[in-house]
């Protein structure tokens, strides 16, 4: 799963230069700073940026705001579920932070071709840091028939300097959102 | 009144004894199994159950067991198979490392790699993990293929051994799990809430909890599909509720769905709404027939939504991801802004049990905050700030009710929203991830911790009467 840039193509860099730019509006309206696009034939057909404080719902991730967009529109130009399960089957999404377990299992859910990460997300993370879901199944065949976990590519450490240093700053400076009590200002750094 | 005869094997410390006992009650739809088991000083022990008739359950792993009242988690084989090999210690190092790198062992973090076991006369021999062998096939042949080019290269011998495949929640289990192969335990860090006891008004309410959502379950056009009920249980209180809308859903007009509750039911205090009376719920019609039709539970295929075309061929609308409690904490956000409209304002009386925020602030005050009985203190708190419209944060403290066990998002997204209490009616043996597949509540990394409870139900509720 290790990736360093300079094995990266000049695409995935800018796709997830496109994700760092939806994780700062997050920063921007105080939201935890994680963005993410989805891409399809190298093309941007979604982004979504984490708002969690602006919902009171703490799973409206970036991920999950960006598959509700793709849902939608899809939906619109009156695509089955088979179609639409075949266009999530080509579609890449980059995302700053590891997709935590939840999203992540989500992705497997709608079948995603691959994902692409920034940091690791030591507390949630689902594609290798706690759990494996981008692996899928592990014990294949397990059930009759019965379609199991379906895995993805997963390739994470790009660009993750700049998503880790995002979220820094933002613990940093203290999330004016949290309830009471909330961590100190600007006493501690996060890890 | 209906007895059941079972039989109880209790294994603790590796001394095994068994006894015969009976319940007083034969569950069925209205009688819920409650009983009088067994008191043992410890919340939480391990306990092998053979209920001799009426379920088909075998091994009963991680029972709670209190005073009236049985509720188990975890039913699941909690054992896997690895082929291991005596080593020589020359070549730990290595041979650690390079199986670090060909066979990680994904989801068995807990499991320690190396064992050393004391011979006779003072030896020692080194014993070493190498890889996961398939749970029917103890064959070589079965053995990952570069495992077995190293294993061939370094002309070891394997054998097959077995492991626990959860980390342990308690020093006793960890004590257990380390006669079968060595694992890590870390104590936990959180406190698990409200497993104190239910007294008779706590499990009357559970049960009632628990009807209410098989009854949404059912209230489908014939289709059965999992159901959410999200409740404060300070006040007995629904607070949203939902269905599997993976197949059509009301797209949500005003930020509220169709199964927002009204705003003034849910405040409101009146005893009246207090508990789910039982002749509330929809009223059985005479029985002609019984159909069984359980797969529209969304968590237990999450992986099928593409091959179900069209449950209701008018609805323009679906989503994949829109199982029962994903609903649910939508409904109870949206909720949540409706009444507490002007987060700002509110922000001096909102409280927070949150013990991973609180924590980074100082460690003397996370000691604090773990203790069971400070915990008490503030979930009295709690209960009086309700009267002054105090916000909880997300659903801390609130409680949730699904018919089926949720799958791996669902579970996770109930740790994101902070959910205190899980109870579940049935098993999600393919996709279940709170004992089946994964068992969510024991990964210590993460920052919340529910408490997960199993309501045994007969699964005859489910029966759709037509």
């Amino acid at each position: 799963m290790a990736s360093h840039e300079e094995d990266c193509s000049p695409d995935t860099l800018a796709f997830m230069e496109l994700a760092i730019q939806q994780a700062k509006l997050a920063m921007d309206s105080l939201e935890v700073p994680v963005g993410c696009v989805i891409v399809e034939d190298g093309k941007v057909i979604a982004s979504g940026r984490n708002r969690t404080t602006e919902t009171r719902n703490a799973t409206r991730h970036a991920e999950m705001e960006a598959i509700d967009i793709l849902l939608e529109h899809w939906q619109k130009n009156g695509l089955s579920k088979l179609e639409v399960a075949e266009k999530f089957s080509n579609c890449y999404l980059y995302v700053t932070c590891e997709p935590c377990i939840m999203c992540a299992a989500a992705l497997s859910i709608l079948g995603i071709k691959e994902v692409c990460y920034g940091c690791a997300n030591d507390k949630f993370g689902g594609c290798g840091s706690i759990l494996s879901l981008h692996l899928g199944s592990s014990e294949p065949l397990k059930s009759h028939g019965v379609p199991q976990g379906k895995g993805f590519k997963c390739t994470g450490g790009i660009m993750a300097s700049e998503a880790v240093s995002l979220l820094r700053t933002f613990y940093e400076q203290g999330n004016p959102n949290a309830p009471k009590p909330h961590r100190p200002l600007a006493q501690q750094a996060t890890r | 009144m209906t007895q059941i005869e079972i039989e109880i094997e209790i294994e603790i410390g590796g001394k095994s004894s068994t006894f015969q006992t009976s319940l007083p009650y034969r569950p069925t739809n209205n009688n819920p199994l409650v009983t009088l088991l067994y008191q043992s000083p410890h919340s939480y022990i391990l306990l092998c159950l053979y209920l001799c008739f009426y379920y088909s359950i075998q091994y009963i792993h991680s029972i709670f067991i209190f005073h009236k009242l049985i509720f188990c988690v975890s039913l699941y084989a909690c054992i896997v198979n690895v082929f291991a090999s005596i080593i020589d210690p020359k070549l730990a190092n290595t041979l650690i490392r390079l199986l670090n790198q060909i066979a990680p062992l994904e989801n068995l973090r807990h499991v320690k790699r190396i064992r050393k076991k004391q011979l006779e006369g003072g030896k020692t021999e080194l014993l070493v993990i190498l890889c996961l062998a398939s749970e029917n096939d103890s064959h070589l042949d079965t053995m990952q293929h570069d495992v077995r080019e190293l294993f061939n290269s370094y002309q070891l011998s394997a054998f097959i051994t077995k492991v626990c495949k959860f980390p342990a929640s308690s020093k006793e289990e960890w004590e257990e799990q380390c006669k079968l192969w060595p694992t890590s335990y870390h104590p936990p860090t959180y406190n698990i809430d409200g497993i104190t006891g239910f007294n008779e008004e706590d499990s009357q309410s559970v049960f009632s909890f628990m009807r209410f959502a098989v009854e949404l379950a059912k209230s489908g056009d014939g289709l059965v599909t999992n159901a959410a009920v999200i409740v404060d249980p300070s006040v007995k209180k629904v607070i949203a509720s939902a269905r599997d809308e993976i197949c059509s859903w009301n797209i949500p007009t005003n930020n509220q769905t169709s199964s927002f509750k009204q705003p003034d039911t849910c405040i409101s205090q009146s005893n009246s709404n207090r508990i789910i009376a039982h002749d509330t719920l929809p009223s059985n019609g005479s029985t002609s027939k019984l159909k069984q039709l359980c797969t529209g539970a969304s968590c237990l295929y999450p992986w099928r939504w593409s091959e179900q075309e069209l449950y209701m061929p008018n609805s323009s609308c679906w989503h994949p991801l829109r199982h029962a409690a994903i609903v649910a904490i939508e409904c109870s956000a949206a909720r949540d802004r409706q009444l507490f409209p002007d987060l700002g304002d509110n922000e001096d009386k909102s409280f927070e049990l949150d013990h991973m925020h609180s924590s980074t602030s100082s460690p003397a005050k996370r000691q604090n905050l773990e203790n069971v009985e400070d915990t008490e203190k503030l979930d009295t708190l709690t209960e009086g700030c309700h009267s002054v419209a105090a916000r909880p944060y997300l659903c801390t403290g609130y409680d949730i009710y699904l018919v089926w066990e949720p799958c791996t998002m669902c579970a996770m997204a109930l740790v994101h929203q902070r959910i205190r209490r899980i109870f579940y009616a049935f098993p999600n043996p393919n996709a279940g991830a709170l004992g089946s597949v994964h068992r969510l509540q024991g990964e210590k990394s993460l920052n919340h911790h529910y408490a997960v409870f199993r309501v045994l139900l007969p699964e005859e509720v489910l029966s759709v009467e037509l």
